[in-house]
């Protein structure tokens, strides 16, 4: 053990001594690697950037990992034994989807059927539609739907999501301005709105009156909106609390009806308990139970299946550049050697062993490798941070990243990798030099 | 008293490029502790060959060779470089010192060689020991193209002295310079034989030669006595 620890602190002892001897050899091997190990940082932390990325969108459009989505059927009795279960159940939130129109009543909105605003058909122009007394849209025209469609007017159409709870624990919206619905105290009979970013993008380019017509709900409340979330949905979304939105709309409405509500309940894992009250209930209501569907968010295993395959695509690209790199390590280190033959001679003749020459070429190349791993990880982070200041407009997802900790490791792996594997022949070369050449010389 | 190197039947032949060449056939030698020999021969003679042997840069083809009592003709390469580190120390007629390192670090190179390991505090103590027993401790920072060449082998010899050899092994150490150094050089190198060092010296110099305590020639592969051709 002594023994192998003087070795090794002679190997970096003596390969300290001859870097220092060759500086500007060792920054030309530097040079050459520069590029590969910088490749393998930048590859790295864009995966770890695009995955983290990717997730983020995800947990805010579907949930965080883990999360049971539990689909319920269409029955009358779906709704209040959902209420009912969920009351004061902090790890299970309820969302009830529907569609209202905010705007002139009787005229079609600019957004049939909730289309985002920047697409041709949500323009309200590329198919004709019309919507009833009831709010339900029809397409007319290539599509096919009642003659006698109403004229287009100023009224977006929104998804309306209506909750039981603060379903941010499950989908972490991010907050754009104003507030969260509030779900502590009575329900307002204005209902409150927490809008998406296209729903704003409407609001935004479209003057509404405030007036909602809702599925199934023969009288328009007066919508308040009171914040804008962002939670990656392409289309114009507004979140409601439940109670609010059922003081306008029937709890026994049929979802079955074209535009009638459906419901899904987001639990915690730990929640089973709720799933299997809520089976029970619906079960004894006389719902159809074959058509309740329960599945477990998994995105992150989902992403990096899709993800690992263009990884490895720039990982093959960059250990190319990392290869020629090494090349280049291999290449100086040869020519090293070769100028080194009286030296590793003289070393070998007063005792050092084949090993410990092989281990001081290695410790050489091996400290070239870290260095560079350093070099490239500085110039990773800092070149993160300015592409980031300079796309910030363009490229969000750039802003405030920071460096991920995985391309730090991955860059200190491919240096020491390319340290070692440019480092291998010169190292077996200099642990070959005959001892006699210093006899010759 | 058991002889500290003993040679008996030592055969070497090269294999070059060209037709093999018998370099050294049945040679004997016997050397004790604080003995010096010189060891006089023609150029290709095969001295260098014969001190490579006794060094254990190499390995003869045949005989026996016995180091303090033991047989280390077919010695392993890592049980060979132990005693190289422990037992020998080498000066050659280049005097092989590393210009980017100062003369304490190039003395170090025998110390810092993978043997063991010594603390900072004890390798300094036997280098600094080392370079003031050839006199020149005060050159110790100094790198080697700013010293003399008879410096530089002082160096050298130093290098060779560090880790208290039994044996020191010089090719031609004299060789590179002028009389007067090269006396001086071998004034120190005799020195050692004092602490019971053993000397082998291999010269072309008759005056350098004539000090030593044996002289012997190398010719037609074996070694003769040589004390009176040399006082000629």
């Amino acid at each position: 053990m002594i023994r192998l620890s003087g070795r090794l602190r002679s190997a970096l002892i003596i390969g300290g001594q001859g870097i220092r001897a060759r500086k500007l050899r060792a920054l030309l091997s530097m040079l050459s690697l520069f590029l590969g190990v910088l490749a393998i940082v930048a590859v790295q932390a864009g995966s770890e950037i695009a995955d983290r990325a990717l997730l983020a969108d995800v947990e805010l459009a579907q949930g965080k990992d883990g999360t049971v989505q539990m689909y319920l059927p269409a029955h009358p009795r779906t709704i209040p034994i959902v209420l009912d279960t969920l009351k004061d159940a902090p790890d299970a939130v309820a969302v009830i989807e529907g569609q209202a129109i905010i705007g002139e009543p009787g005229v079609t909105p600019v957004n049939p059927g909730a289309a985002p605003f920047d697409q041709s058909f949500g323009g309200g122009s590329f198919y004709p539609t019309f919507c009833d007394a009831s709010g339900v849209c029809y397409a007319t025209g290539p599509v096919g739907g009642p003659a006698g469609a109403p004229p287009p007017g100023q009224a977006i159409e929104l998804r309306l999501v209506g909750l039981t709870g603060d379903i941010r624990r499950f989908r972490p919206f991010e907050p754009d301005s104003g507030q969260w619905l509030d779900f502590t105290g009575d329900a307002s009979l204005s209902p409150r709105l927490v809008i998406n970013r296209e729903a704003l993008k409407g609001f935004t380019r479209h003057r509404v009156p405030a007036e909602m017509r809702l599925t199934g709900s023969t009288v328009n409340p007066t919508p308040r909106i009171t914040g804008v979330v962002h939670d990656a949905g392409y289309g114009p979304t507004a979140y409601v609390r439940a109670d609010e939105l059922l003081n306008w709309q029937a709890t026994t409405a049929d979802p079955s009806r074209g535009g009638g509500p459906g419901v899904m309940v987001l639990l915690a894992p730990t929640a089973t308990g709720i799933e299997q009250t809520l089976r029970a209930r619906l079960a004894a209501a006389g719902a159809p139970m074959d058509q309740i569907y329960v599945s477990t968010i998994n995105s992150r295993e989902h992403f990096t299946d899709q993800l690992s395959l263009v990884r490895w695509i720039f990982y093959g690209m960059a250990i190319l550049v990392l290869l020629i790199g090494v090349a280049g390590i291999l290449n100086v280190g040869l020519a090293t050697v070769g100028e080194r033959v009286e030296e590793f001679a003289l070393r070998r003749a007063v005792g050092t062993p084949r090993l410990l020459l092989a281990g001081i070429v290695l410790a050489e190349t091996l400290f070239i490798g870290l260095f560079t791993a350093l070099a490239a990880i500085g110039v990773g982070m800092v070149g993160l941070t300015y592409v980031g200041r300079a796309v910030d407009r363009f490229a969000p997802l750039l802003r405030d990243v920071t460096f991920p900790w995985q391309a730090g490791v991955a860059g200190v792996i491919a240096g020491v990798a390319a340290g070692l594997l440019g480092g291998l022949v010169p190292a077996v070369r200099a642990a070959r030099i005959p001892i006699a050449t210093v006899m010759r010389a | 008293m058991t002889p500290l190197i003993q040679l008996a039947g030592i055969s070497k032949t090269l294999r070059g490029q060209g037709a093999p060449r018998i370099v050294l056939s049945g040679l004997d030698l016997t050397v004790h502790s604080g003995e010096s020999v010189a060891i006089l021969g023609r150029s290709g003679s095969g001295k260098s060959t014969l001190l490579s042997l006794i060094g254990l840069f190499d390995r003869p083809d045949g005989g026996r060779y016995v180091f303090a009592g033991q047989d280390i003709s077919r010695l392993s390469e890592r049980r060979a470089a132990r005693l190289r580190s422990d037992s020998f120390g080498f000066v050659f007629q280049r005097f092989f010192l590393l210009k980017h390192l100062t003369a304490a670090q190039n003395v170090a190179m025998a110390l810092v060689n993978g043997q063991g390991w010594l603390p900072r505090r004890m390798r300094r103590a036997k280098i600094m020991a080392a370079l003031d027993q050839v006199g020149i401790a005060h050159l110790a920072k100094q790198k080697p193209p700013r010293l003399s060449g008879g410096e530089q082998q002082r160096v050298a010899i130093a290098r060779a002295l560090v880790r208290r050899p039994r044996v020191l092994l010089a090719d031609e150490p004299t060789g590179a310079l002028d009389t007067e150094t090269g006396n001086l050089v071998v004034d120190a190198l005799h020195a050692t034989t004092n602490h019971g060092c053993a000397l082998i010296l291999v010269t072309h110099d008759h005056d350098h030669a004539e000090r030593m305590g044996h002289v012997l020639r190398l010719s037609d592969g074996v070694l003769h006595e040589a004390r009176q051709e040399v006082s000629r």
